[in-house]
């Protein structure tokens, strides 16, 4: 399954919005201006996400994970590394970030950035798209990549091929660097591009 | 007599921030990690003012609010969720919220909306 060039550009371009808003969230948060890398989209097969998500972060990761529901349905993780997630507590709780441990403070902070993030991004898309998404309870979990992954992938017959849509972000005096990701399956993706392309409809 | 305010929500952090905002305004907090215990705290105490999240584990918020208006037609509800969707503004006001904060609130959201629905009478409108 391949996305044509004006389908790619139109899904980045929701993206776009709805990473913006997640970003003006972590800026409120933070009280730090969040400056935003352009977002990636590729499409990959399920057993190549892994592989997919590699070149973004290395080592043990903290993930907060939910699965929305809706007319499109998939998952939507923040992935930050353990020093990130460090100085992001530091920056909500005042206290220390050393040592670069994920304790329990660090935890419920990073659970609470994580459901705010991802429902600044989905919730765009619900408004945009005229959609009601649900979200599960955020989940928060310390592991390698490939374990994050792999709770995504087991038992999940249907889900073929994945939209990794990634976008980083940095805070501008804190030198923090995380990822949003969300994947979708072909038939979600199908739901959001039909979407996305009655919205420009719409708006003619 | 200090106006009585419920928070409802599974995030500690989100607890802790809105009652530093509270108490110094003058407000008794009193804290419920999931649905089940809010509803039973209310049912004790008849707080003037609920703050409720929507997604939790457990019971969901919406579930609470519907219920927490079977227990009290007149309850006052402040529903505070990360959920930006116009979608859920309209589900819960149907439902009978007062008012929507969205996440991450700033103290002068809340404190205006606790304001705003104190000074109405039992049955007023959403915000």
């Amino acid at each position: 399954m391949e996305l044509t060039a004006e389908q790619q550009d139109a899904l980045v371009e929701v993206i776009n919005i709805a990473f913006g808003r997640a970003a003006a969230s972590l800026s409120k948060l933070t009280g730090q201006r969040v400056q935003l890398e352009v977002p990636q989209v590729t499409m990959c097969p399920i057993e190549e996400l892994s592989r997919g998500l590699r070149p973004m972060i290395v080592g043990d990761v903290a993930s907060v994970h939910q699965i929305f529901s809706g007319p499109v349905v998939g998952d939507a993780l923040l992935v930050i590394d353990q020093r990130s997630a460090a100085i992001l507590k530091e920056l909500l709780t005042s206290e220390p970030a050393l040592p670069l441990e994920i304790d329990a403070s660090a935890r419920e902070v990073l659970t609470e950035i994580g459901n705010i993030l991802l429902n600044a991004c989905l919730g765009t898309f619900g408004n945009l798209l005229q959609v009601q998404v649900s979200f599960s309870v955020p989940h928060l979990t310390l592991e390698t990549l490939e374990g994050v992954v792999s709770s995504i992938t087991v038992g999940r017959q249907g889900l073929r091929y994945a939209l990794i849509v990634h976008a980083g972000f940095r805070l501008r005096d804190s030198n923090l660097t995380g990822y949003l990701v969300i994947v979708l399956s072909v038939a979600s993706i199908e739901r959001l591009i039909r979407a996305i392309e009655q919205r420009e409809r719409d708006q003619r | 007599m200090k106006p009585k305010v419920l928070i409802v929500d599974d995030s500690a952090l989100s607890r802790r921030t809105l009652r530093q905002i509270l108490e110094p305004a003058g407000y008794a907090v009193e804290e419920a990690a999931d649905g089940l215990i809010a509803l039973e705290l209310y049912s004790l105490d008849r707080p003037d003012v609920v703050l409720l999240d929507l997604v939790m584990k457990g019971m969901y918020g919406l579930e609470v609010l519907i219920k927490l208006r079977e227990l009290d037609a007149n309850a006052r509800v402040v529903v505070v969720s990360a959920d930006i969707q116009t979608s859920s503004h309209t589900l819960v006001e149907e439902a009978g919220a007062r008012a929507f904060v969205n996440k991450p609130f700033d103290k002068a959201d809340i404190l205006k909306a606790m304001t705003s629905v104190l000074q109405e009478p039992p049955g007023g409108t959403y915000r």
